[in-house]
């Protein structure tokens, strides 16, 4: 498994048995968690045959800042339950007598609910890369330095707090979007395997992969994010990753598919240095396994050759020849 | 918003590894302990590391940078994640370049390189959390060296770095899930856990949540044979359709638990027409047979109780095993074992087995209590001892269950090992414990 899956498989497995159209319904109450502290909860408060879907993810306000109501509207419309279910932060329910009847339809369904996540996070970026459009629109009129300043300067910098200390910051400019991840990384080693991934990804545009968005990383707040409230962190701890995308990531057809991407890039990064550790402690056990066995052979055989003395049932002792 | 993240339950057994999260009433995903790695089956080789990538050996003398550079170079890709787990395992190992793997061996981790690429696609793909964020538990058998548990240590903290790790026993779990029993009154962690999954079936005796441990047995005899004899019965009959598959469904549909087998015979031929069952087949070729499925329905459970039936080398009935069991252990706990003697697994979700092991080992006792009353000459007479079989709801996945219901609890962050602690002491830290759910936590 290389890449992480955008939608949550838990869901998508519990709806889809449900779905099905020869399926009881059967009550159900289950948490499911995500990435990022996000909690699902799914559950039949009323009947077995209504099911309800509440998702609870920690910047919600600042989605919805940021449009994301809109978002959510367009995806899961007639199913919106308002107000949400207490405690959580966006409610849909499926009413399981009263679905779609094509077969594709109720997929189609399965899918973009399992996907609230995705896309509830995927409103500051549809927001922005519709204000790139516009701009590069009002740009095409002008010269680099005849701008006027909105312009020139790009949109604000919209920022997710999606953890406790990470954010995601985008900002559209009338060329290109861009986009920081803040981490952080308490461990030493953790820190040290992140910094080559990361050598990994801003290498890789000179290594022939020409379509790659640009990568920069470094510890303090790149220039975009001067003046942003709540920028901290003691140096070295917070890795500031910036993804430049340029016009041709953000076409209309591609759009859908980086967003998706750029929304797994911590957990993508966090897995495969959690696989690299696993597969170097693979071989550092198969490393010790083999010294073992040279030392197993490096015993002295004069134990074995030397004439040992023996002894007969009856307790005498005689010497065996060699 | 809810502060605390749950906690994730992980039961890792011989067959099933069962996941999900504290709180919820059932695992969110159960599939296979099974791992697809590319390359032939590791039942032969398989002794080492069993990475069958690295096939030159390493010349220590030499050069030992050698073979490893040259190792290195080759392993620029990501090969060591092209690998499935669980039901995905399965199929990939149906198809050409993969061999199929299982890493828990008679409950106990064999292969800790397999072992840590199962957690770490279980933890990212299926249950899809932060392993800093949560707090996990995770499952032993009952017997596992300590040296395991400091492993399991070791790759939960040092790959995952999550945030604290409880290890707990299955049969100590299996005791807390039966507290949702409504014929369980006090929430004591004393009792004698019957643990029949499909492999092998265990009797544990528990006082105060620390297994007995030279009390245990085990029984050769679990879901699998049930299955085999299930097949062997319809085989003897010659029915159309005897595959291990069909036999399964037959024996999880139709089995049941009979209080006289003499008894269900005579009523077998008395009333055939409520007794004997038709079962259709689907075949692959698209047709369907139909199968009779008659006195299989209880003699099936039946090889729990006179195991002559099927087997010539375990003759010991589990009544007889439980109260032996009980026997051994010290005399101040017994009466607590055989009040509370908890089923969990699979293989226990028969119909009425529970009430024929009662009544069964109250037999033994009673007649125990009798000879010993005769012996005295009526001088002293017995109050009597209390057998009580206790059947609840979440038998099938009980130490998955009890570990939901445990890491729920407010207490049990306080329980776990953190990182911190792991830190500053080392894997040796998770040889102490504290017992969850232990008398005076809850």
């Amino acid at each position: 498994m290389l890449l992480l899956d955008y939608q949550n498989l838990l869901i998508e497995s519990q709806l889809r048995e449900r779905l099905k159209p020869d399926a009881t319904p059967t009550t159900l109450d289950q948490i499911v968690s995500d990435f990022d502290n996000t909690t699902f909860h799914l559950s039949t408060p009323e009947s077995k045959s209504r099911l309800l879907i509440s998702l609870s993810i920690k910047c919600f306000p600042q989605l919805l800042q940021y449009g994301a109501q809109s978002v959510l509207e367009r995806e899961y419309g007639p199913y919106i339950v308002t107000p949400p279910e207490s405690g959580y932060d966006f409610s849909v329910q499926l009413d399981l007598e009263n679905l779609p009847s094509s077969p594709e339809e109720r997929d189609d369904l399965v899918r973009r609910i399992s996907l609230l996540k995705r896309n509830a996070m995927a409103a500051p970026f549809e927001q922005a890369f519709d204000e790139f459009a516009s701009l590069s629109e009002q740009a095409k009129g002008y010269t680099s330095e005849s701008a006027p300043q909105g312009v020139r300067e790009g949109g604000e910098v919209r920022a997710i707090q999606y953890r406790e200390e990470e954010a995601i910051y985008i900002k559209a400019s009338h060329d290109r979007v861009t986009v920081i991840f803040s981490t952080i990384f308490r461990e030493e080693t953790d820190r040290v395997f992140a910094k080559v991934f990361l050598q990994e990804f801003v290498d890789a545009r000179k290594r022939g992969v020409q379509n790659a968005p640009q990568v920069l990383s470094r510890d303090e707040p790149p220039l975009e994010l001067q003046g942003m409230p709540g920028l901290k962190g003691a140096k070295g701890e917070v890795t500031y990753v910036t993804f430049v995308l340029f016009p041709r990531h953000l076409t209309p057809q591609r759009r859908d598919e980086v967003i998706s991407h750029i929304q797994t890039f911590r957990d993508y990064f966090h897995y495969h240095i959690k696989a690299s550790k696993a597969y170097i402690h693979s071989r550092m056990r198969r490393r010790t396994a083999d010294f073992l066995q040279v030392l197993r052979r490096a015993r002295p055989e004069t134990e074995e050759a030397g004439a040992r003395e023996r002894k007969t049932a009856s307790g005498r002792a005689f010497r065996v020849q060699a | 918003m809810a502060p605390q993240t749950p906690a994730v339950v992980m039961d890792n057994g011989t067959g099933y590894t069962k996941l999900g999260f504290a709180g919820n009433d059932s695992p969110s995903f159960v599939f296979p302990t099974a791992i697809a790695t590319k390359g032939p089956a590791g039942g032969a080789g398989g002794t080492g590391s069993g990475r069958p990538a690295v096939a030159s050996k390493p010349n220590f003398l030499t050069g030992a940078g050698s073979g490893g550079g040259g190792n290195l170079s080759a392993k620029r890709g990501t090969e060591d994640l092209d690998f499935f787990i669980g039901d995905e395992a399965l199929a990939a190992a149906a198809g050409p370049g993969y061999g199929l793997h299982y890493p828990i061996r008679h409950g106990q981790i064999e292969n800790w390189d397999q072992m840590e690429r199962f957690w770490s696609n279980s933890i990212f793909k299926y249950l899809r959390v932060e392993p800093e964020d949560h707090y996990f538990l995770l499952t032993e058998p009952p017997l596992n060296p300590p040296e395991n548990r400091e492993n399991t240590a070791e790759i939960m903290f040092e790959s995952f770095n999550c945030a604290g790790l409880y290890i707990a026993v299955q049969a100590v779990l299996a005791l807390a899930a039966s507290w949702t029993s409504s014929k369980v009154q006090d929430r004591s962690l004393t009792g004698t856990v019957i643990d029949s999954g499909e492999g092998v079936t265990h009797v544990i005796p528990v006082a105060e949540g620390y297994v007995i441990g030279s009390s245990i047995k085990s029984i050769p005899i679990a879901g699998r044979d049930i299955t085999y004899f299930v097949q062997s019965l319809l085989r003897d009959r010659g029915e159309p359709d005897s595959s291990l598959k069909t036999a399964e469904r037959i024996k999880e549909e139709f089995c049941y638990v009979c209080p006289d087998i003499v008894k269900e015979f005579a009523r077998f031929d008395r009333e055939p027409d409520d007794r004997f069952k038709k079962y259709e087949v689907q075949q692959p070729g698209g047709r369907s047979v139909v199968l009779d499925v008659g006195y299989e329905r209880f003699l099936a459970p039946e090889i729990f109780f006179n195991p002559e039936i099927y087997s010539s080398d375990f003759l010991t009935p589990l009544p007889t095993i439980v109260d032996t069991v009980i026997q051994t252990s010290p005399i101040d706990v017994r009466r607590g074992l055989y009040k509370n003697i908890v089923l969990s697994g699979g293989s226990t979700l028969y119909k009425d087995f529970g009430r024929r092991l009662q009544r069964d080992i109250r037999h033994l006792v009673d007649a125990r209590i009798k000879a010993s009353e005769a012996r005295a000459g009526n001088a002293a007479k017995s109050g009597g001892l209390d057998v009580q079989v206790i059947t609840h709801r979440r038998q099938r996945h009980g130490p998955w269950f009890g570990g939901s219901l445990l890491g729920q609890t407010p207490e049990f962050r306080s329980y776990c090992h953190t990182k911190a602690e792991y830190e500053e002491i080392g894997p040796s830290i998770v040889r102490r414990f504290a017992l969850l759910g232990g008398p005076g936590s809850t």
